[in-house]
């Protein structure tokens, strides 16, 4: 089945490599964000069925895109999936206190990507 | 479509990734590419096509202009920035031919889509059941490397820019002048790089900068040592981005990796270092884990000595951190004298909890690497894990090339880089000084053709300069007539390799180079005799030594150490024997002092060694084992008595011994004179007396034993460590001198044979404990036939210890250090 995927980060080429690993593997479509603004703006616009929110960026970082997602009536409903680089687990867990749907490490395998986004959503394969 | 050629699209002003897309998702149709409008308007020339994509913003453009220029054309895509469309209208829109307008970012799967319902080829149905079973397909993964690869060409410049942030805040660090601001700005390249390298199939990339943002981290000021590393990984790291990306072939090992728990159970992931944590501290192995696992480690955790035999069986550990004392089982020291006799060596950090005491000397003698006074944080447990596997690293060749032409610099940058040689390149001629006192080079690479300086007037500038006058320099040159190859040659260059490039050839050129500048130093780091470092390079590694252990809190103890008699030797023997000896003397003390240490030898018959993690009477410990063995061990001289050579030694610790390098050496030496009076052929540590005036002598070990030979030995023993003893045969001598009102004999530490003439060894101890001379005076029997009974009651009549005959001499030693220390 088809999904329609936001992916808010601010590395170029981080995103691009998401896009293509989502869209070639799984068949989805991607809308990139290149910042917490953008994403918030385009998930309200688009409405995805998952978004995959980098959790250091300058200006809003993802954690406070994250919540402000949250806030807004249109988009609280959908799932979040934290991209990071952080791997100590106390942060881990600090991150999955923020209510999201899944922590996903980067560096990913751009093979695997999609799979992950589908386990941590509890999507058939 | 069979039969019929396959449809054409132009994509113009994308980059390729857009054009892959679309190719692999349009089946039978070819996609070109155009990069910028003059390109796109030369394959509109040509006719044929079935579909233009185009982005308005293409180079060249806008692309309206494109269109507007080429009539006819073919149904036309244009992709337009969010908020152009204002100004254009519909009429617009079809006066220009476009079949459809999208906006960045563009939506693929709508592109995709269009494009089909334009070309007839209906794209995908992503919804095929077909189509979903074929995503899991290996022509799908295959496209998908291809892409990746693609996109790793396209963004390389930008990352090796965060590489170069990385690299100028270890300079700054160097220079003394990191500011928190840069230092945070670095951070945050390091954790991109970290999440992002990896990413593209350079796993190890994305360990190595997650290293230098650990590094980076936190508040703690940055020396010295931490700019090496910083340079070494990133050094590394570059060198890891110049290979070909290698995308993890299974992906079940990278999701082991990403979903790896701390206390990651048998091998997995293959190619991460597995660090084996024996302890049976469960919280601390769990934290120490955590630690390691975010630094790029797998690891394992053994509870037991037995546990950890039967992981080690499995697979060879990069390295082990492993407790010393277990509640049940046995102790870790077997397991260490195991592990590093293992060829190659396991590296193993011993952690325990039990006090210094002769630990660390066990330790240091049967091979371990690092030793770990718990309790340790984490952090500090994994750096030292980090630091022994780092050690041995060399410092790279780094080159200098000077070109004006910046391509140039580029291409002999990635194919030295990919070399393993570290490269800056300059592109401004007149700052070429500066760039010499900042890179330090090695070798200096310079085109002869630049403006206002050029390079021959920069190589006679060098050749002039003390300091970089026998830097090696080599000519890149377009002209290589032999009237340039006679001037470069007169210029005092040392190569010159013609342009174009070939990249072989260039790497070979440098690579012989940098073999003979590394060569030179590796000469000029060592003592030409004995091999050992010399006195430049030692200062420059107890340095590093020393800021290491005061940054760890851990102590650090330097011994000098003189050879008795020497003039003698050369006098006598002559000095070829002479420098036989001094060879012989450097390579017992290589032996017995490891990775941790430096042995150096400053000149004449004086060797120094830096002790990490000693206190200077470990530090005696171990110097007196090597004077033992070298006296046993007489020197075969051809014509002669064998020889016996002795030295004398002092140890000084920091910092109550002296707070820098220069003033523990002058403690040493004046230690080591002390030895020198007081008879040769003994290792005293620092702050040690000859004896004290009262009216009773003051010993730290009596021996009361009536086996003249064994007391000899235990007084030699006894005397090269610096103790004060005195020796009595007879147990009623021995009760004499020791009880009294006044005794004549005051001893910290008796050694008391059971079997004595006189007075018996039970008898003697009654009388001492009678007369509370055990209030400050520990006894340690030796027993001969270590029947329990008379163990037990040597302790019920007072004895602090008991030592059964026959004993090593080692392990008696350890015992009356302990006795001394409590």
């Amino acid at each position: 089945m088809s999904r329609r995927i936001l992916i808010v980060d601010d590395e170029d080429d981080i995103r691009e490599v998401a896009q293509m690993s989502l869209e070639m593997v799984a068949g989805w479509e991607v809308i990139p964000a290149s910042s917490g603004e953008e994403g918030i703006r385009l998930a309200a616009e688009h409405r995805p069925d998952a978004i995959l929110l980098d959790v250091m960026m300058p200006g809003m970082d993802g954690p406070a895109t994250a919540q402000r997602l949250g806030e807004d009536a249109a988009t609280s409903a959908i799932p979040i999936i934290l991209l990071t680089a952080k791997v100590q687990a106390a942060d881990r867990r600090r991150f999955e206190g923020l209510g999201v749907a899944g922590v996903l490490a980067k560096p990913f395998d751009p093979m695997d990507l999609a799979r992950q986004v589908s386990a941590s959503l509890g999507w058939p394969e | 479509m069979s039969g019929s050629p396959p449809a054409r699209v132009l994509v113009a002003g994308f980059g390729d990734a857009v054009a892959g897309f679309l190719a692999r998702q349009l089946r039978g149709v070819t996609v070109e590419t155009a990069p910028d409008a003059a390109a796109a308007r030369a394959e509109l020339a040509r006719g044929g096509w079935a579909l233009l994509l185009v982005d308005d913003a293409i180079p060249g453009g806008p692309a309206r202009d494109l269109l507007r220029g080429t009539e006819p054309h073919p149904p036309t895509f244009l992709c337009l920035e969010r908020g152009t469309r204002a100004s254009l209208t519909r009429a617009d829109l079809d006066a220009l031919g476009v079949a459809r307008i999208f906006f960045h970012p563009l939506d693929r799967q709508a592109l995709v889509r269009e494009a089909g319902a334009v070309l007839g080829t209906g794209g995908p149905s992503p919804d095929d059941p077909r189509d979903v079973a074929a995503a899991a397909g290996e022509a799908k993964r295959g496209a998908l490397a291809d892409a990746v690869r693609q996109a790793w060409e396209r963004f390389r410049g930008a990352v090796m820019e965060r590489v170069d942030a990385v690299e100028s805040a270890a300079v700054a660090v160097l220079e003394g002048g990191l500011d928190e601001e840069s230092r945070r700005h670095a951070e945050r390249e390091a954790h991109k790089l970290a999440g992002s390298v990896g990413t593209f199939g350079f796993a190890q990339g994305s360990r190595l900068a997650r290293e230098i943002e650990l590094l980076l981290q936190g508040a703690a000021p940055l020396g010295q040592a931490e700019a090496l590393k910083l340079t070494d990984l990133v050094v590394a790291l570059r060198r890891e981005l110049a290979r070909p990306p290698t995308p993890a072939a299974d992906p079940s090992a990278s999701r082991e990796r990403v979903a790896a728990p701390p206390q990651a159970g048998p091998a997995t992931g293959a190619r991460l270092p597995l660090l084996l944590i024996v302890d049976d501290d469960a919280e601390l192995a769990d934290r120490i884990a955590m630690e390691a696992g975010g630094r790029g480690f797998r690891t394992r955790v053994a509870p037991g000595v037995a546990e950890a035999r039967a992981a080690v069986a499995e697979e060879r550990p990069a390295a082990v951190l492993l407790d010393l004392s277990f509640e049940r089982g046995e102790s870790g020291l077997s397991l260490l004298s195991e592990l590093a006799s293992r060829t190659p060596r396991v590296p193993v950090l011993v952690l325990t909890a039990r006090g210094s005491f002769t630990d660390r000397v066990d330790v240091a003698r049967m091979g371990g690497m690092g030793f770990l006074q718990k309790p340790v944080p984490p952090a500090a447990a994994v750096d030292a894990v980090q630091g022994v596997l780092h050690r041995g690293r060399d410092r790279h060749a780094c080159v200098l090339v000077v070109d004006d032409d910046p391509l140039v610099l580029a291409s002999v940058g990635s194919l030295l880089e990919a070399g393993g040689v570290k490269v800056h390149t300059l592109d401004d001629p007149l700052r070429f000084w500066e760039a010499l006192e900042e890179f330090c080079p090695d070798v200096v690479i310079l085109d002869i053709d630049m403006p206002r300086v050029n390079g021959i007037e920069l190589c006679r500038v060098l050749r002039n300069d003390t300091r970089w006058g026998a830097t090696p320099v080599v000519f890149l040159t377009a002209r290589a007539g032999p009237e340039t190859v006679q001037q470069v040659f007169s210029a005092g260059a040392d190569d010159f390799v013609a342009k174009p490039i070939v990249g072989p050839e260039l790497v070979t050129r440098i690579t012989n180079r940098l073999e003979r500048v590394q060569l030179h130093r590796a000469l000029a780091d060592t003592d030409p005799l004995t091999g050992v470092a010399n006195r430049r390079r030692s200062e420059e590694l107890m340095g590093q030594l020393l800021n290491l252990a005061v940054r760890h809190q851990q102590p650090f103890s330097l011994a000098l150490l003189d050879l008795d008699h020497f003039k003698q030797v050369n006098d006598q023997h002559g000095h070829g024997t002479g420098d036989e000896v001094l060879r012989r003397v450097a390579r017992m003390l290589e032996r017995s002092f490891r990775a941790e240490d430096v042995v150096a030898r400053w000149g004449g018959e004086e060797f120094l060694v830096a002790m990490h993690g000693m206190d200077k009477d470990d530090g005696v410990q171990r110097l007196a084992e090597v004077l033992e063995v070298l006296r046993d061990e007489p020197f075969e001289v051809p014509g002669a008595e064998p020889l016996r050579v002795t030295f004398s030694a002092g140890v000084a610790q920091y910092p109550m011994d002296g707070g820098d390098l220069q003033a523990l050496y002058r403690t040493a030496d004046a230690t080591m004179y002390q030895a020198k009076e007081a008879g040769r052929d003994r290792v005293l540590p620092a702050g040690w007396t000859a004896g004290q005036p009262s009216t009773a002598e003051h010993v730290d070990v009596l021996v009361v034993e009536d086996d003249h030979t064994l007391a000899r030995l235990l007084l030699h023993a006894l005397e090269t460590r610096g103790w004060r003893s005195r020796w009595i045969a007879d147990g009623r001598e021995a009760a004499q001198q020791l009880t009294g009102s006044r005794p004549r004999l005051r001893a910290r530490v008796v050694l008391l044979d059971v079997d004595l003439p006189g007075m018996d060894g039970h008898a003697l101890l009654r009388t001492l404990a009678r007369e509370r001379v055990l209030e400050r005076t520990r006894v340690i029997v030796l027993t001969v036939r270590a029947h329990e009974a008379e163990v037990v009651q040597a302790l019920e009549e007072g004895a602090f210890d008991h030592v059964a005959k026959p004993f090593s001499v080692p392990i008696l030693l350890q015992r009356i250090r302990r006795a001394m220390r409590a």
